[in-house]
């Protein structure tokens, strides 16, 4: 089918230039006509993924992309097929490769490399929660957006790029082992998380010093290279930053740094900043913003509500709607899906449920902003995807009984669910019935 | 050319070419691929026969086959379009749009309304709201006097029931819920927007033909 490049369509996207060709896909530059959003579009070939027997695990890995959204990964959109080929919509980047500006300017400083690497091991331990790894971390898969935020890509694509080692064949023909652990080398069935971690301790030194810690011409001299992690730190390395990448090319994975520790660390610490999260899909976040507002307009409202001293009536359609016969959100696979929002039902009165969850939310590290009957929690630490942030309110079902809503309005969902644990021990004397026990009944 | 091979695949009775549901729904070709797979793993729990019976649909939703809930059952009679007593293929894709969230925001709020309509007379009776919130009492376990479900009741017929004679018609309804918007969430589902990176079953076997989606090397 090699025949001269027409500009086609595949599905609402208008597709363009080749910029890229690997042994199982082609990608393309390609632009969604509804949005003019520019995507990178990933074209396989059934026939080729058949004969290789990736299908089960690519479509597991579609299914798993499906959970990653953090501002270092590129986002997969959707994925589309027709009889012979399979599309993948990535999301694109303009800023080119991050190795380009190594090969173009040299090594950077220090603050310069800690700030990728930062942002590489925020997306790395973001992927890990979520039971995602990479194992195939190298320079080609470090990306830079227009702004030069770094982007890694092929995260839970694994099997795209990886297979190729597996089948004998390909196995020099696919190029660099410089990247990769000992442990993975060794073949014998390893952690992911800890051989992600390793290629991230290998590109750090090289964004430091300029070139590879492990490197020779011979495979074999490279491969015992790496095995005991033979290299040599240049002198311009400061002490600190030298004595982090020697804990992660810790040759033995067991004793390796861990990305927890590694949050901790001296050097990798300085001048870090949470990444930040455009919560696009996040609704209803305006009215808890709404709320939190201090315009004179809501305060005028806001008085006069308080005047009340009621919370909110919930009316009997809101009630009704509570029902899981009505919530077909469980029809798609209930399993992996976590909520933004729980709710438990009370039979306190509503300021004495205002009072409880303050006390419980304060020694959890959450600064508590009340408003009314509507409470909003801040974590002041800084979590995978940044603060955690609730949103709370309380409304009167029917008189002597409450019902708490619980929102996550911003941070982390898993996160969420840790708290929302974390809380409702705390507040045992209060709860009546939780969302849980609604569901568990019978 | 863009036809599809129903032998080949040995689909099931009911079943309807994705490429003419994708005509007739905010859903493209490959979205109704991928909710084909969805159905099928729901039409076959129990029965493999390519169609989803009542407890079928009770199964996914709470996990038990026989967990009777009124809601779940006017969700189903309303989703068996036909009234043969099953969800069939098309009748599935044609109701879950919907829920789609770029469906018109009307279509959703009449969906609800015959939801709500138990005896379908063509309004929500005062009686029919409360035999709804006392089921969603019983559901969640909560038990509360006759006296505050009548109270409840009264105070939301009150507010929606503006021309006074104990039930609500389609236009109250339609004042009522732009009063109320948060009564119609249930009515959006996000996940119809991930269609085919939740069920990407669909790109090995996908239906549409090369020239629909021409891409050449």
């Amino acid at each position: 089918m090699n025949q001269p490049k027409i500009k086609g369509r595949v599905g609402k996207y208008q597709v363009g230039r080749t910029i890229g060709e690997g042994t199982f896909a082609k990608v393309k530059f390609a632009r969604n006509s509804e949005t003019g959003e520019p995507v990178a579009l990933k074209i396989l070939d059934k026939d080729k993924v058949l004969k290789h027997k990736m299908a089960e695990q690519i479509k597991r890995e579609i299914a798993t992309m499906k959970l990653i959204k953090h501002p270092n990964v590129i986002r997969l959109h959707e994925v589309m097929a027709s009889k012979t080929k399979i599309f993948i919509v990535l999301e694109f980047v303009t800023g080119g490769e991050l190795f380009d500006k190594i090969v173009n300017h040299g090594r950077m400083i220090e603050n310069e490399a800690r700030r990728y690497f930062q942002q590489l091991i925020n997306a790395v331990d973001y992927c890990h929660s979520r039971g995602v790894y990479h194992r195939d971390l190298k320079p080609e898969n470090l990306l830079l957006d227009a702004y030069g935020n770094l982007k890694v890509s092929d995260f839970g694509l694994s099997a795209l790029s990886r297979q190729v080692r597996d089948d004998g064949l390909f196995h020099t023909a696919c190029g660099t082992p410089n990247y990769v652990a000992p442990e993975v080398l060794d073949d014998q069935g390893y952690d992911g998380a800890m051989a992600d971690l390793w290629s991230c301790g290998v590109i750090l030194f090289v964004l430091l010093a300029g070139y590879l810690p492990f490197d020779d011409s011979n495979l074999i001299n490279l491969y015992r290279k790496i095995s005991v992690a033979e290299f040599t730190c240049p002198p311009w390395l400061s002490l600190s930053a030298m004595k982090l990448i020697t804990r992660i090319l810790d040759p033995n994975p067991m004793t390796r740094i861990t990305i927890p520790e590694i949050l901790q660390d001296e050097w990798f610490k300085k001048g870090y900043k949470p990444p930040v999260f455009e919560e696009k899909d996040d609704t209803n976040l305006d009215d808890v913003e709404a709320v939190f507002k201090d315009s004179e307009e809501h305060h005028v409202m806001e008085k006069r509500k308080e005047e009340e001293e009621q919370p909110t009536t919930m009316n009997a359609f809101e009630l009704i709607s509570m029902s899981k016969g009505l919530n077909l959100e469980n029809l798609f696979d209930a399993e992996q899906g976590f909520k933004r929002e729980t709710r438990f039902t009370s039979k306190c009165p509503a300021n004495e449920i205002i009072h409880k969850i303050e006390a419980a939310a304060k020694p959890l590290g959450f600064d508590v902003h009340k408003k009314n009957y509507k409470m909003r929690l801040e974590s002041s630490k800084a979590g995978r995807k940044g603060n955690l942030n609730v949103a709370t309110e309380i409304f009167q079902m029917a008189p002597s009984l409450h019902m708490v809503e619980l929102r996550k309005a911003k941070g982390d969902t898993l996160e969420f669910h840790k708290f929302y644990k974390n809380l409702s021990t705390c507040l045992e004397d209060v709860v009546w019935k939780t969302e849980e026990d609604m569901k568990e009944v019978k | 050319m863009g036809c599809f091979c129903l032998k080949k695949l040995g689909h099931k009775p009911g079943y309807e070419a994705p490429i003419n549901l994708a005509s007739e729904t905010p859903f493209t070709v490959n979205e109704v691929e991928a909710l084909y797979d969805l159905f099928k793993k729901l039409s076959s729990s129990i029965i493999d026969d390519g169609l989803i019976h009542k407890e079928e649909f009770q199964l996914a939703l709470f996990k038990n086959s026989n967990k009777q809930n009124l809601f779940a059952d006017r969700i189903f009679d309303l989703f068996d379009i036909k009234h043969n007593g099953v969800i069939e293929f098309g009748e599935f894709v044609r109701s879950l749009s919907v829920f789609h969230p770029n469906a018109p925001e009307a279509d959703k709020i009449a969906f609800l309304f015959r939801l709500y309509d138990l005896r379908q007379t063509g309004c929500i009776e005062a009686e029919e709201l409360k035999e709804m919130v006392t089921a969603l009492l019983c559901e969640n376990n909560m038990s509360l006097s006759e006296d505050v479900v009548d109270l409840i009741v009264e105070k939301t017929m009150m507010e929606a029931d503006t021309k006074r004679d104990g039930k609500i018609d389609d236009e109250e309804w339609k004042e009522f819920v732009k009063k109320n918007p948060s009564i119609i969430k249930i009515m959006t589902l996000s996940d119809l927007k991930e269609l085919t990176l939740a069920f990407p079953s669909f790109v090995m076997n996908s239906g549409v033909s090369d020239l629909q989606q021409p891409v050449k090397n």
